[in-house]
């Protein structure tokens, strides 16, 4: 067991060394998500203007709720990860690994964790240079049992984030073409995972559709932990049974995708 | 005379390549239609949960805010559909010298780089902008003038101009820099704005937004021109601005290509 993690942390070692290579493009991504932010800060502050309060939450709050999945995207979205395996997969690069002790789903997943573990602290630079400035717009809900269910719906997040985006990637071995399935996903998941309006927004029953939906789980849902936009304890834990119903499925697709990509593969050269 | 002539052949030949190498991927065609739509969905879906908790933004009613939003979406389509694809794989054609095949081209190299290709799904989903427009203008009873309607054309067409502008900008840079990636992220941060009135905009953000990088004032001022007519100021503000970037655009773009040297072996 001791050896197994071992080979993975070597591999997570690796990443976050390639990844530090990477660091301005990181750096200046994060740099572009303040240009959002400050349209984000315009567009609600506008809204807001004559108003106490949106969907029972006031000013501050709303803008505290986008600060935090702007944080979070950095920490626990996919990013690049889809686009990876298709190449591996198109470039034959996975040939390597099926015939190397090495389980491709956790070897590109210790790469995730690296990968994001740079994304978040770069992404925190310009994020605590600002603050100063935003101090006062931002207000976080008083410690409580919020924050410790935040911690496994975030791990859980990460984990449908990432494995969302390999079976993203594993469609190359049906397609030779992936990018427009990655941008409409990627489409449905900005929608539906909170990223342009809170979710609690929607008309309700719409938001209690969207609750049975994995999209749900990707980021509206820590982050409405995180920000008190969630109060119901019993609705928070019924959210972090969904969410781990969703991690299992996905979990299983991922390996059916493999299982049955694999059949369709064909390694060629030496 | 001749020469305009040639350049619509040019072009000509570029689209009738374009569309026959579209009509032979016809299922990624009607992929990338769907995402440009759902996208404009979104767009669309924000106004609608915005204004289901608050009657104004920004002074700015929900169809008067959807004439803007449309009005963005349209010039958005048509920068598609025209020059993305072509200013996109310019940075990649510069970075590995596949750039010399333009400059042997029989036309400008800007016009060549520029309008090699044309995107027919940012093309399709342009009526539907223009239609999201016209159903706003309908809902709040416009009856815009023949003149109005041709102003608001020609503004969409300044619009179209000075985000060609910015893009070839941002994109030259690669004649400096080893790579332009990640810049379009901040094309599209940036033209975020150009969905919000210029009213919503105060101070710091107004003096960037609005003067230094005209994003919001190349819907806005097309959007203003259906609601309340045609003004002179703003008018030629737009005309003014338009002419400036694409002039930045050009000697930018023709500074960069004196750096050129080639890639290939």
């Amino acid at each position: 067991m001791l050896a197994v993690l071992q080979k993975y942390r070597s591999i997570f070692v690796i990443g976050l060394q390639s990844n530090l290579v990477y660091r301005w493009n990181f750096a200046v991504r994060a740099g572009f998500s303040l240009v959002h932010l400050t349209f984000v800060f315009a567009l609600w502050g506008a809204a807001f203007a004559g108003e106490t309060g949106i969907g029972g939450f006031d000013l501050r709050q709303t803008l505290t709720y986008f600060v935090v999945i702007l944080v979070l995207q950095f920490f626990i979205s996919a990013m690049n990860e889809d686009y990876e395996v298709s190449e591996e997969i198109r470039n034959g690069l996975i040939n390597q690994f099926l015939l190397k002790p090495i389980n491709y789903y956790l070897y590109r997943f210790s790469l995730f964790l690296s990968a994001r573990f740079v994304s978040g602290m770069l992404a925190l630079v310009p994020v605590v240079l600002i603050l100063p400035f935003l101090a006062d717009k931002l207000v976080l809900p008083p410690f409580g049992w919020n924050y410790l269910l935040a911690i496994p719906a975030l791990l859980m997040s990460a984990l449908i984030q990432f494995t969302i985006a390999y079976c993203f990637g594993l469609l190359t071995f049906w397609f030779l073409e992936i990018q427009s399935f990655i941008i409409l996903s990627l489409a449905v998941e900005t929608v539906l995972g909170g990223h342009v309006f809170p979710l609690d927004l929607l008309p309700r029953w719409l938001y209690d559709f969207s609750t049975y939906l994995p999209y749900y789980y990707q980021m509206y849902f820590p982050a409405a932990l995180l920000t008190g936009r969630i109060t119901d304890q019993a609705a928070a834990l019924r959210g972090l049974g969904i969410q781990l119903f969703w991690v299992g499925a996905l979990l299983l697709a991922a390996q059916a995708l493999w299982n049955r990509g694999l059949r369709r593969h064909t390694a060629v050269g030496g | 005379m001749n020469s305009l002539a040639h350049y619509a052949r040019l072009w000509l030949a570029g689209a009738r390549y374009s569309i026959v190498r579209t009509m032979m991927f016809r299922a990624d065609f009607i992929m990338w239609s769907l995402v440009e739509l759902f996208w404009m969905g979104v767009n669309l879906l924000l106004i609608a949960v915005v204004y289901r908790h608050t009657d104004s933004i920004a002074g700015w009613g929900p169809w008067e805010m959807t004439i803007i939003v449309g009005t963005s979406m349209l010039v958005q389509r048509l920068l598609m559909g025209f020059f993305w694809t072509n200013l996109f794989e310019m940075g990649r054609n510069v970075r590995t010298g596949h750039f010399d095949f333009f400059m042997a081209q029989p036309g400008s190299p800007l016009f060549m780089v520029s309008t090699r290709k044309i995107d027919l799904d940012g093309f399709l989903n342009a009526p539907l902008a223009l239609a999201v427009v016209v159903y706003a203008a309908h809902q709040l009873g416009l009856h815009p003038t023949l003149g109005q309607m041709a102003l608001y054309a020609v503004f969409v067409l300044c619009g179209l101009a000075v985000h060609y502008a910015t893009l070839l900008i941002l994109v030259s840079l690669v004649f400096w820099m080893q790579s332009a990636k990640g810049l379009e992220g901040g094309y599209f941060g940036v033209n975020e704005f150009s969905r919000l009135p210029r009213e919503a905009l105060r101070g710091v953000k107004a003096v960037i937004f609005v003067y230094a990088l005209p994003v919001i004032v190349v819907t806005n001022v097309p959007a203003n021109t259906l609601l309340h007519g045609g003004r002179l100021e703003p008018s030629l503000w737009l005309i003014g601005v338009a002419i400036f970037w694409l002039t930045v655009a050009v000697i930018v773009f023709n500074r960069g290509l004196r750096r050129y040297s080639s890639a290939s072996s």
